[in-house]
């Protein structure tokens, strides 16, 4: 699948969520959302995307969040995967695009690429909802059922590496969310949060 | 010593939300009582990296938390405090229980005092984490307040003071056993 094959039926969807994205995606999703709980954790600590969208999701318990992970950031914390499931965080919804490289370092293989088995290590860490895709339609078709009811829920999805790079938040950027500083973002997604929208 | 219910009164006035961390032998107390406060979720990691973007994300969402590890967690969690709560600028109170003080304390050594080298850091009668943490936390840019006794206590409500004025977050270093009432 390519990236845009998965991130733009979410983007028609997501409704009032935040999303989390991290390293590669956090350019093609913001192609196609510029929102106010929109947020990138980039120019920040690799591998801990998952970490900071399950403190957003505990915080708003009543507010669908879905974090966009990479697969390489995913083998950064793995042990998110069980600290997940046993804050019993029902509202989060955590994706791990992989593309078997490190994208923004010119797409190096992963350690296992090929080989590592991204949804049966979230059925070992005792999510309730795992999802895996390599095919486009039986993604779109699935994906309403995915953002709605209980979870924790984990998706996996194969897509195609592609070439981004590093954020450089300044105004080059095309969305306004990646302009700011890290530590600006994180207050217009606070106040976006405590506002209610 | 310090008592631990002092300690979690002090989290209950800061209208502390949520504790994440990883157990360690000094904090045992406080966790336990933690385990049982109703008005203070606790939530253990499995590692401490997690702890702070984790309480980011918290914090971000309109939550108190505080964090709670021992010394060598901190360590192992550099990269995580500084990409999130240093560079979010999240006011952070991180309670450090501090492995290897007594030794070092007994041996006349302070941590902040010494010239650090792989003489010092490497001799069997002394724990290497406590020589490191506060040049870490210094190096770090991170502030802190040390708790030795009851009587310190006062200086975890000048820690939330210090971060949410200076919007950071700071360290609180406990060194020596928190007990139960």
């Amino acid at each position: 699948m390519t990236r845009d094959e998965v991130l733009r039926p979410l983007a028609g969807r997501r409704g009032r969520a935040v999303v989390v994205t991290t390293m590669g995606t956090v350019r093609p999703w913001a192609r196609l959302s510029d929102h106010p709980f929109d947020f990138a954790s980039a120019d920040s600590a690799m591998g801990h995307a998952a970490d900071f969208a399950l403190g957003v999701a505990l915080a708003q318990p009543q507010r669908k969040v879905v974090c966009l992970n990479g697969d390489g950031s995913m083998l950064m914390s793995l042990g998110t995967l069980v600290t997940i499931v046993a804050s019993g965080a029902a509202n989060l919804v955590l994706f791990v695009l992989q593309n078997d490289t490190y994208e923004l370092t010119g797409n190096q293989a992963i350690p296992g690429a090929g080989r590592v088995d991204f949804p049966a290590m979230a059925r070992a860490a005792g999510f309730p909802r795992v999802h895996a895709f390599e095919d486009a339609g039986a993604y779109a078709a699935a994906l309403p059922s995915i953002l709605e009811g209980a979870g924790p829920v984990f998706v996996t999805v194969r897509v195609q590496p592609g070439a981004e790079g590093p954020l450089g938040r300044g105004p080059g950027e095309s969305a306004a969310y990646l302009r700011p500083s890290l530590a600006e973002s994180a207050r217009l997604l606070k106040r976006a949060l405590a506002g209610g929208q | 010593m310090i008592h631990a219910e002092l300690v979690l009164e002090e989290l209950r006035r800061q209208r502390v939300t949520d504790v994440l961390g990883v157990p360690d032998n000094a904090s045992k107390a406080l966790l336990d009582l933690l385990a049982a406060e109703p008005a203070i979720r606790l939530l253990t990691v499995t590692r401490e990296g997690e702890a702070f973007a984790i309480a980011s994300g918290l914090w971000v969402g309109g939550r108190t938390p505080v964090v709670l590890i021992q010394n060598t967690g901190l360590l192992e969690a550099g990269d995580a405090l500084r990409g999130t709560a240093m560079r979010m600028r999240v006011p952070l109170v991180c309670l450090v229980t501090v492995r290897g003080h007594a030794r070092m304390a007994a041996r006349g050594l302070r941590s902040s005092a010494e010239a650090l080298d792989a003489e010092l850091l490497g001799r069997p009668d002394l724990d290497s984490v406590a020589l490191l943490t506060e040049p870490t936390l210094r190096a770090w840019g991170v502030p802190w307040e040390v708790l030795a006794t009851d009587a310190d206590v006062p200086r975890l409500a000048a820690a939330f003071r210090r971060g949410r004025e200076g919007e950071q977050p700071l360290a609180v270093l406990i060194t020596s056993d928190t007990v139960a009432p």
